[in-house]
């Protein structure tokens, strides 16, 4: 029986043109967005590339200079200029710091337009008030990337609404449904196999249409080494759940048009007006203090320890007894950074206050995304992708965090070194800190499914009780 | 007879309960969207306007300086907000609030508010123009998909057929019943919020003219879909046909179309990345004058023209401070290279505001869209202008504090301090963005396409609609 339906819904699925026409615009439509998606992948990643090969010239070039002053072989540059100088060093000659783009990243260009992938964060200054900000026209982050994502999304669920509003009402309509109910099978059984074998054929349109895409951008060797599975699985849930929505709707026995309206009615509930509510209410509850207060306490206290700068640095002896010059009679050649150094510490103290509101006030936002997106399956979807594509904002957070880090790291280097009033030398060049960028955020893919699993029993579980409920001759006439 | 069809169609809505639970759904979130981004503007704009005080104090109270270390300072010049704002943020969210002024450098503005919000606010926010431009025309299409289709499927069509209406008659009739409604709830609106911001304070001034504007704007979009609806409506036999038909069109228009123009607009004239920008003004600015290093080959020229013009044979015997002629000097040419340098970017941007513009073909929430933001002032030139405005201050300023250190003291003198007076000589940033007159000329191109979008679908509905009686 399941077999001769099989049949029977592909023939009158495919016998309809526009069904067809729709396929195929789809499978272009996935083909495009993963092309998209991986032309900004390549971007970021040529952008990365450059800027490390040019950090290797530089590299390159001081060491030649630095080996040939050191053997006599030519003059020393002016001071300034001179790469032997630990602070020209750390100043002109600053690490790349990038964020490598994850191999899922074309799924989902979530924040990734926002923000840059790499900085340079050089001895002086303060990688906490980096703003990280990408050149970028305003009206393409406003309107946004034709990614995998947004297909997904959004026109996915349409495709399913315009491929299953009709389930049950067309059947009424053209008068065949009596007849199938003169067969000794069960109505919910027969709807809902109907349902499962309508999902099935878009679950291998998606599939096929998903690896030609990828097969096409040359993504695909990749994206299955590394969690192309999971990802697809998400689609499934996700698709599975707005046919069950479909039938669902169709179980009022309502007429086709009335049910493609309702069904459009629930998506642009889900998908658009849900999110925007939630994110603006966010915003409104918690409003992340401005960041240009920061800078203002920070100017503040910056003037403050430019003019106790030589008080300051004597508090800092004091507090770390072991910088503090043996000779005091010894001129430091960094006299200056010694007095900024001991200034660091004074500046971090003013505007920490102003960043732990700010981060505070981030993550009040976040748990009440986390909250109220579950009424929604589309931001369920949208964190999952961006999880997978490591374009989440907990991503670029992380990030955020591990370059200021290494901008600690690479001033720990220069240092004690410019305390002891030393240079640069040859045999120190292979030992200058490296940094390395690592996905350290905890994935929500665990919890992710477990939301669009309880999506898809719980919409199951309503159609039953619904259809028990109904009225059963409410269903047959039409 | 048109009248009779309108009234017709409009007791059939005004009697259909869908149609009103979505209409008041629709109101009620104008309402809610206007009050909701209100609370949020109000929070922003305090803390605005705070650091915006604070900003100056700071300028004002740094002590005694030199001069140009004063202008290494710097301050910083912060975007107003407008009335209007309220109803269209536009591009606010992904452009900086602020710039940080100072000297020999042009900054870019900083802080866009999209990095610090949820990956939510990619959906949208609830704000009046989401609703304006997104759901008001599925709220037509719902409305008026089956408009021609009911009647075919009913029979009703012949009937009316044979009494011998006109098809533009009928199309018109139809039209107005369908257009109506949508007038009813935007009408109410568009009163509550004249009265609700022209009442609003520390928000600048507001232009009744301009919300008259945008008003009429969105109405015309709405024409444009109302025209839309009725024409696949009488091309298409079923009414589920029709339904799906439409929601195709709206996708592609609200949905697809601004985000496939923009991936072809980077395609076709992309941007370079922040720190590409930065390195290639930095080699611009690497082999020029810089008044930092007067050691420079184009220092010395400048010194040794600066020296035949006064007749004399050393810096020192010039009637003024030749570090802070220098300096003055040195800031004007790099004044220079950031105004090339951005004027490239002016004109990329242009070249993609071109492929909108041919997008636009496929979409009239493009030209709305845009027009929108214009009036609002919170698109993209708006912003621009501000940038230029705070480039000009910052001009100013760093002119003020180079022309004091050339004025009272000699070359080589670098204690040479001054004190708040000439801080408080240089007035505040004020910044008064371009007339209205000026953003609807900047903006004819997408007022012609608007037009054009009304008058082709006007046109096609009346062709198709007296077509359609011939046929059958």
């Amino acid at each position: 029986m399941i077999q001769h339906q099989f049949k029977y819904e592909w023939l009158q699925l495919f016998r309809e043109r526009w069904v067809l026409a729709l396929l195929v615009i789809f499978l272009g439509v996935m083909t495009y967005a993963v092309y998209n998606g991986n032309q900004k992948v390549n971007t970021r990643k040529a952008a990365i590339e450059k800027a490390k090969a040019d950090m290797q010239k530089i590299d390159a070039k001081y060491a030649g200079q630095i080996d040939s002053i050191s053997r006599g072989l030519s003059p020393a540059p002016e001071r300034w200029l001179d790469p032997r100088s630990l602070s020209v060093y750390g100043q002109r000659a600053p690490r790349v710091v990038s964020m490598d783009a994850q191999p899922l990243a074309f799924i989902a260009v979530g924040q990734s337009d926002l923000f840059t992938h790499y900085v340079k964060p050089k001895l002086y200054g303060e990688a906490y008030a980096l703003g990280f900000s990408e050149l970028a026209n305003p009206v393409q982050l406003l309107f946004g990337t034709f990614d995998l994502a947004f297909v997904c999304i959004y026109l996915l669920p349409l495709l399913i609404i315009a491929f299953s509003y009709n389930l049950l009402s067309q059947e009424k309509e053209s008068g065949v449904f009596r007849l199938t109910m003169a067969q000794p099978i069960s109505l919910y059984g027969w709807l809902f196999s109907r349902t499962v074998l309508r999902f099935i054929i878009i679950a291998i349109v998606l599939l096929v249409s998903l690896v030609i895409a990828m097969l096409v951008n040359g993504v695909l060797a990749t994206a299955i080494a590394n969690g192309f599975l999971i990802v697809y699985f998400f689609l499934l849930l996700y698709a599975f759940f707005w046919f069950l929505v479909s039938l669902l709707i169709n179980l009022f026995g309502k007429s086709s048009g009335q049910n493609a309206v309702a069904l459009v009615s629930v998506w642009v509930a889900l998908v658009l007006l849900l999110p925007s509510i939630i994110s603006q209410t966010a915003n409104t509850l918690y409003p992340v203090p401005s960041r240009i207060n920061m800078i203002n306490e920070y100017r503040v206290a910056e003037a403050k320890a430019e003019k106790e700068a030589a008080k300051m640095l004597k508090t800092y002896y004091r507090d770390h007894p072991e910088l503090a010059p043996k000779d005091s009679t010894e001129n430091n050649q960094y006299s200056f950074w010694l007095e900024y150094f001991a200034t660091i510490d004074v500046l971090k103290q003013a505007v920490s206050p102003i960043l732990n509101e700010y981060d505070e006030a981030i993550a009040q936002q976040q748990t009440w995304v986390d909250k109220l997106g579950i009424f929604s399956p589309a931001i369920v979807l949208q964190s999952a992708l961006n999880d997978q594509a490591g374009t989440a904002p907990a991503h670029y957070a992380s990030y955020r965090e591990q370059v200021i880090q290494f901008a600690d790291t690479w001033k720990a280097y220069f240092m004690p070194r410019m305390f002891r009033n030393e240079s640069m030398k040859p045999e120190d060049l292979p030992g200058l800190p490296q940094f390395e960028y690592e996905p350290k955020v905890h994935s929500t893919w665990v919890n992710n499914l477990t939301m669009l699993t309880a999506y898809v029993l719980i919409t199951v579980l309503l159609s039953v009780v619904l259809f028990n409920f109904q009225k059963h001759e409410q269903m047959l006439t039409s | 007879m048109i009248t009779l069809i309108a009234k017709k169609e409009l007791k059939e809505t005004f009697r259909d309960g869908r149609f009103r639970i979505t209409a008041i759904i629709v109101f009620a979130l104008l309402i809610a969207s206007v009050f909701v981004s209100k609370s949020y503007y109000e929070s922003i704009n305090a803390q605005h306007e705070a650091a915006r005080k604070n900003a100056r104090n700071i300028w004002e109270g740094q002590g005694k300086k030199n001069p140009h270390s004063a202008a290494h300072y710097g301050t910083y010049a912060f975007k107003p907000k407008y009335p209007m704002a309220l109803i269209d943020n536009g591009v606010d969210k992904y452009a900086g609030v602020s710039i940080y002024l100072e000297a020999h450098a042009r900054n870019q503005a900083q802080y866009m508010a999209a990095q610090d919000q949820t990956a939510l606010a990619r959906f949208g926010d609830l704000t009046p123009d989401f609703i304006l431009l997104f759901i008001i025309p599925l709220f037509i299409i719902l409305n008026g998909f089956h408009a021609f289709t009911r009647e075919r499927e009913s029979g009703t069509l012949k009937l009316l057929q044979s009494q011998g209406v006109p098809g533009w008659k009928l199309a018109l009739g139809k039209w107005l019943g369908l257009f109506i409604p949508v007038l009813l709830v935007v009408l109410p609106v568009y009163v509550l919020a004249t009265l609700f911001l022209s009442n609003l304070n520390n928000y600048g001034e507001f232009s009744l003219a301009a919300l008259t504007g945008l008003f009429v704007i969105y109405l015309v979009y709405y024409a444009v879909f109302t025209n839309l609806t009725l024409l696949v409506s009488s091309l298409f036999k079923k009414s589920s046909l029709a339904f799906v038909a439409l929601l195709v069109l709206w996708m592609v228009a609200c949905l697809a179309t601004p985000k496939l123009s923009t991936n072809l607009a980077q395609k076709l004239y992309s941007y370079p990345t922040q720190l590409e920008f930065e390195e290639q003004i930095a080699q611009a600015k690497s082999s020029g004058l810089n008044g930092h290093e007067p050691w420079s080959d184009a220092a010395k020229k400048l010194e040794a023209e600066t020296l035949k013009q006064y007749g004399v044979d050393s810096i020192s015997q010039l009637p003024f401070n030749w570090d802070g002629f220098l300096m003055q000097k040195g800031d004007e040419h790099e004044a220079q290279i950031y105004f090339e340098h951005y004027d490239l970017l002016k004109k990329t941007n242009a070249k993609q505001s071109q492929v909108y513009q041919y997008t636009s073909a496929l979409s009239p929430f493009l030209p709305t869209r845009f027009l929108s933001m214009a009036l609002c002032r919170t698109d993209y030139s708006s912003h621009w202008a501000f940038a230029d405005a705070a480039e000009k201050y910052r001009l100013l300023l760093v002119g003020k504090m180079n022309g004091d250190m050339v004025d009272n003291s000699k070359t080589g003198d670098w204690d040479y301090l001054a004190d708040e007076k000439l801080w408080t000589s240089v007035p505040e940033f004020e910044y008064t963005p371009p007339t209205y007159a000026s953003v609807l000329s900047e903006n004819k191109g997408n007022i012609s396409l608007l037009a054009l979008w009304l008058m082709g679908t006007f046109a096609l509905v009346i062709f198709q609609v007296n077509k359609m009686k011939v046929v059958s």
